[in-house]
C-alpha cells in the first residue's frame, strides 16, 4: 500500500498540476490558431475546446487530491529498482544519437550487450551469443528479405 | 445464397499463397505474443505494421488480424503454466487455469483452453458474416453528426471501463484527442501544434505512439522489480478433457461465445471485460460457486470462450461503421489507412476482396490455431523458459527498428523514447494509456465529422441531439458521465473496473 498524505509530496497533486499545464498550453494553442465560425469552425476550434476539457479534469483532479490526499510521490519509487529504469532510458536515447552515423548492428550489438550484463546480468557466453544472433538476424530478415534498409553506418563499406 | 458466393468468393482470396502463408504468420505470432508475458498484441501490430507495407493490401490485414486473435489464444497458456497471463484478456483464466495446474491438470486445462477458443472463434465469424452485411447497410445512413456521436460514445464507454478515476480515464482521451490532430489540418491545410518540426507535418505516427506507451513503457515498468516465474513442474499429460469435463465446460463455453461476442461489438467493449463478465456469470450461475479459484474447469472455459468470441465480435463495428471499438483495432483500422484502404459500410462492395477475405481467412486461422496449440504446447513451454534478462533488451530492438522502418526516420526513435517515458510516468500516477491510443486514432476522424456536422447544420449544435441515433449515442454517453456522481453506482462501477485490474 502506498503510503498516503495530503501535503505537497501528493503525487495526485502534481499529476494534476502537470496536465492543467498541459491543458493551458493546448487551449492557448488552439485560441492562436483561430476558432473560426460555428456554422465554420476553424483549424483551432476542436484544439481549443479539448484544451479546455483538459484543464477542467485536471482541475478536477487537482480538486479531489486536496480534499482526499493521494499516494506520497516518493512511495511511488520505494522498494524500486528505478536506477535501472534511468539507465535504459539513457541508453535509448543515446541509441537513438549514433544510430544513423554509426549503423544498426554496432549500435544495437552495443545496446543489447549492455543492457543483458548491466540490469539483470546473464553470463557473458550467452549476452554474446544472443546479442549477435539477435541484431545479425534482424538484420538479414529485414534487409535482405523484407528489404527495409537499416542505416549501415561505418559498416557500409562492406555491407553496401 | 448471395452471403455463401461471397464467401465462397472469400475463401479463393484467403486459399492463395500468399495469403496463407501471412495468415499462418498472423497466427504464429499472435500465439508467441501471447505466450511471452511482457509483449502485448498492441505491442506485436505495431511492431509487424511496417513489415506489412510491401505485402499487398489483403496479405497485410489477414496478418495483423491473425495477430489479433492468436493472441487471444496463445494468452492463456502462460496464465495455466505460469500463472502470469501473457495478455490481459487472460488474467482471469490464471484464477482457475494455474490451480489446475498445480493440481496435475494442466493438460485438460490447456485442452478445454484451446478447444473453447476454438469454438468461440468460429461461431464468433459465424455471426461477424451474418450481421456485418445487415449492419453495412443500415450504417449508409450515417451522417457526420452520427459517427461523431458513436465516437463520443465509444471514448466515454471506454473511459467508463477502465479501472480508477473516469476523470483520469477521460483526459488522457481527450489528450489522445490533441496528438490525434498534430500536423496538417485536412480540412484548411494549415499546420497544427507543429512547432516548426517538418517531421510532424504529417502528424505523430501510431507506430512509435503505441510502442513507446505501450512497449517501452511495460518494459520500463517490469524492469522496477525482478521478474521471477514458477513454470509448472509437473508432466502436463493428455490435452483431451475426461467427459466430466466436457459435461462441465460446455454451458460456461456457449454462454461465453454469447456474452463475449455482444460485449466484443461493442464500442469501448472487449476481450478483458467479456473475459471477465464471464467469469462472475458462471460463479454466480454455478451450484458450488466456492469451487471457483480452486481448480474449476468452467473458470477456465467460458472466460477463455469469451475473449475469443469477443475477438471476432469486435470486428464488426470495424468493418462495417470503420470505428475500431478497443485498441487493437485502432491499430488494425491504422493498418487499412496506410494500406489506402477506408473500413466502413462501403467496404464491402467496394474491396469485397479484403472483406471476405479477412473473414475466410479467420476460419482458417482458427483451424491453424488448433493445430498450433493442442500439439506444439511443449514448445510453447520452451519458449516460456527464456529468461526476461536475454528477452527484453531483444524486445527493446525489435521496437527501435519497428518504428525505424515505419518512416525510416530516427526522429520517430525519439518519439517512441518519449512516449515510453510519458507511459511509464502514466502507470506510476495510476493513468491508462487504453483511452489515449483509442482517441488518438479516432482524434482527425471525431474532429473532421464535427467540424462537417456544424458546416451542414450552420452552425447548429442540436444537430447532435435531434438526429435520433446521434441523440441516442450522446444519451448514453452523458448517461456514463453521470453515473459516477452516483455514490451507489460510482461503487458498482469501481467494483467492476478493480475487478479487470
Amino acid at each position: 500500500m502506498d503510503e498516503q498524505t495530503k501535503g505537497l509530496g501528493n503525487a495526485e497533486l502534481w499529476g494534476g498540476i502537470a496536465w492543467a499545464a498541459f491543458g493551458l498550453f493546448i487551449t492557448w494553442q488552439g485560441w492562436n490558431q483561430g476558432l473560426g465560425e460555428l456554422h465554420e469552425p476553424g483549424s483551432g476550434f476542436a484544439v481549443f475546446w479539448c484544451g479546455v476539457i483538459m484543464t477542467g479534469l485536471a482541475a478536477s483532479i487537482i480538486a479531489g487530491a486536496v480534499a482526499q490526499g493521494g499516494p506520497a510521490i516518493r512511495s511511488l519509487w520505494a522498494e524500486t529498482r528505478w536506477q535501472k529504469v534511468l539507465l535504459v532510458m539513457s541508453l535509448l536515447l543515446v541509441f537513438g544519437f549514433f544510430f544513423e552515423q554509426i549503423g544498426f548492428i554496432p549500435c544495437a550489438l552495443i545496446l543489447l550487450l549492455v543492457l543483458m550484463r548491466f540490469i539483470d546480468p546473464v553470463p557473458w557466453w550467452q549476452a554474446i551469443i544472443v546479442s549477435f544472433g539477435g541484431v545479425v538476424g534482424v538484420w538479414l530478415l529485414l534487409s535482405k528479405v523484407l528489404k527495409i534498409q537499416l542505416p549501415a553506418g561505418v559498416l557500409a563499406p562492406w555491407l553496401g | 445464397m448471395d452471403v455463401i458466393s461471397s464467401l465462397a468468393h472469400g475463401f479463393f482470396v484467403a486459399l492463395q499463397p500468399y495469403n496463407l502463408i501471412a495468415c499462418f504468420a498472423g497466427v504464429f505470432v499472435g500465439t508467441l505474443i501471447g505466450v511471452l508475458p511482457g509483449i502485448g498484441p498492441v505491442t506485436a501490430m505495431a511492431l509487424l505494421l511496417p513489415v506489412t507495407l510491401s505485402a499487398p493490401p489483403e496479405a497485410g490485414i489477414i496478418m495483423m488480424a491473425g495477430i489479433y486473435y492468436g493472441s487471444m489464444y496463445g494468452g492463456s497458456t502462460t496464465s495455466i503454466l505460469v500463472n502470469i497471463p501473457g495478455e490481459a484478456a487472460s488474467v482471469v483464466t490464471c484464477l482457475d487455469g494455474h490451480e489446475m495446474a498445480k493440481q496435475g491438470r494442466a493438460g485438460p486445462a490447456l485442452g478445454i483452453a484451446a478447444l473453447g477458443s476454438f469454438f468461440a472463434g468460429t461461431v464468433a465469424i459465424v455471426a461477424l458474416m451474418l450481421v456485418a452485411p445487415t449492419l453495412a447497410n443500415w450504417a449508409l445512413k450515417f451522417g457526420p453528426a452520427e459517427y461523431f456521436s458513436l465516437m463520443v460514445l465509444g471514448l466515454t464507454l471506454l473511459s467508463f471501463l477502465t479501472h480508477g478515476s473516469m476523470a483520469k480515464a477521460l483526459l488522457m482521451a481527450t489528450v489522445g484527442v490533441v496528438l490525434g490532430l498534430v500536423g496538417t489540418d485536412a480540412i484548411t491545410a494549415e499546420e497544427r501544434l507543429t512547432f516548426g518540426r517538418l517531421e510532424l507535418l504529417d502528424g505523430l505516427g501510431i507506430v512509435p505512439v503505441v510502442m513507446g506507451l505501450f512497449g517501452v513503457a511495460e518494459i520500463l515498468a517490469n524492469l522496477e522489480r525482478k521478474v521471477t516465474r514458477d513454470i509448472v513442474k509437473a508432466r502436463i499429460g493428455s490435452l483431451w478433457p475426461t467427459r466430466e469435463d466436457w459435461n462441465a465446460s460446455k454451458g460456461p463455453m456457449a454462454r461465453g461465445t454469447l456474452l463475449g461476442f455482444f460485449v466484443g461489438t461493442l464500442p469501448g467493449g472487449g476481450a478483458v471485460i467479456s473475459s471477465f463478465a464471464s467469469y462472475a456469470l458462471e460463479k454466480r450461475l454455478s451450484n458450488h460457486p466456492e469451487r471457483f479459484g480452486k481448480g474449476a474447469i468452467e473458470g477456465v472455459a467460458g472466460p477463455e470462450a469469451a475473449n475469443n468470441a469477443a475477438a471476432g465480435g469486435a470486428f464488426i463495428p470495424l468493418l462495417t461503421l470503420g470505428i475500431p471499438p478497443n485498441v487493437i483495432l485502432a491499430l488494425l483500422l491504422g493498418a487499412f489507412i496506410i494500406h489506402g484502404l477506408q473500413p466502413g459500410p462501403l467496404l464491402m462492395t467496394q474491396s469485397p476482396d479484403v472483406f471476405w477475405g479477412i473473414v475466410a481467412s479467420m476460419y482458417i486461422g482458427n483451424v491453424m490455431l488448433l493445430v498450433l496449440n493442442m500439439p506444439l504446447i511443449g514448445m510453447w513451454v520452451q519458449v516460456l523458459k527464456v529468461p526476461y534478462p536475454l528477452l527484453f533488451p531483444l524486445i527493446l530492438m525489435f521496437c527501435i527498428v519497428g518504428v525505424f522502418s515505419s518512416n525510416a526516420a530516427v526522429f520517430d526513435v525519439f518519439v517512441m523514447v518519449f512516449f515510453g517515458a510519458v507511459g511509464y510516468l502514466m502507470r506510476k500516477f495510476g493513468y491508462e494509456p487504453a483511452p489515449l491510443v483509442l482517441a488518438f486514432v479516432l482524434g482527425p476522424l471525431l474532429e473532421n465529422n464535427l467540424r462537417k456536422a456544424l458546416i451542414l447544420s450552420r452552425g447548429d449544435f442540436m444537430t447532435f441531439v435531434e438526429r435520433p441515433i446521434s441523440g441516442v449515442c450522446l444519451l448514453f454517453a452523458a448517461l456514463m458521465l453521470i453515473i459516477p456522481l452516483l455514490p451507489s453506482l460510482a461503487r458498482r462501477r469501481e467494483a467492476i473496473a478493480l475487478d479487470q485490474e
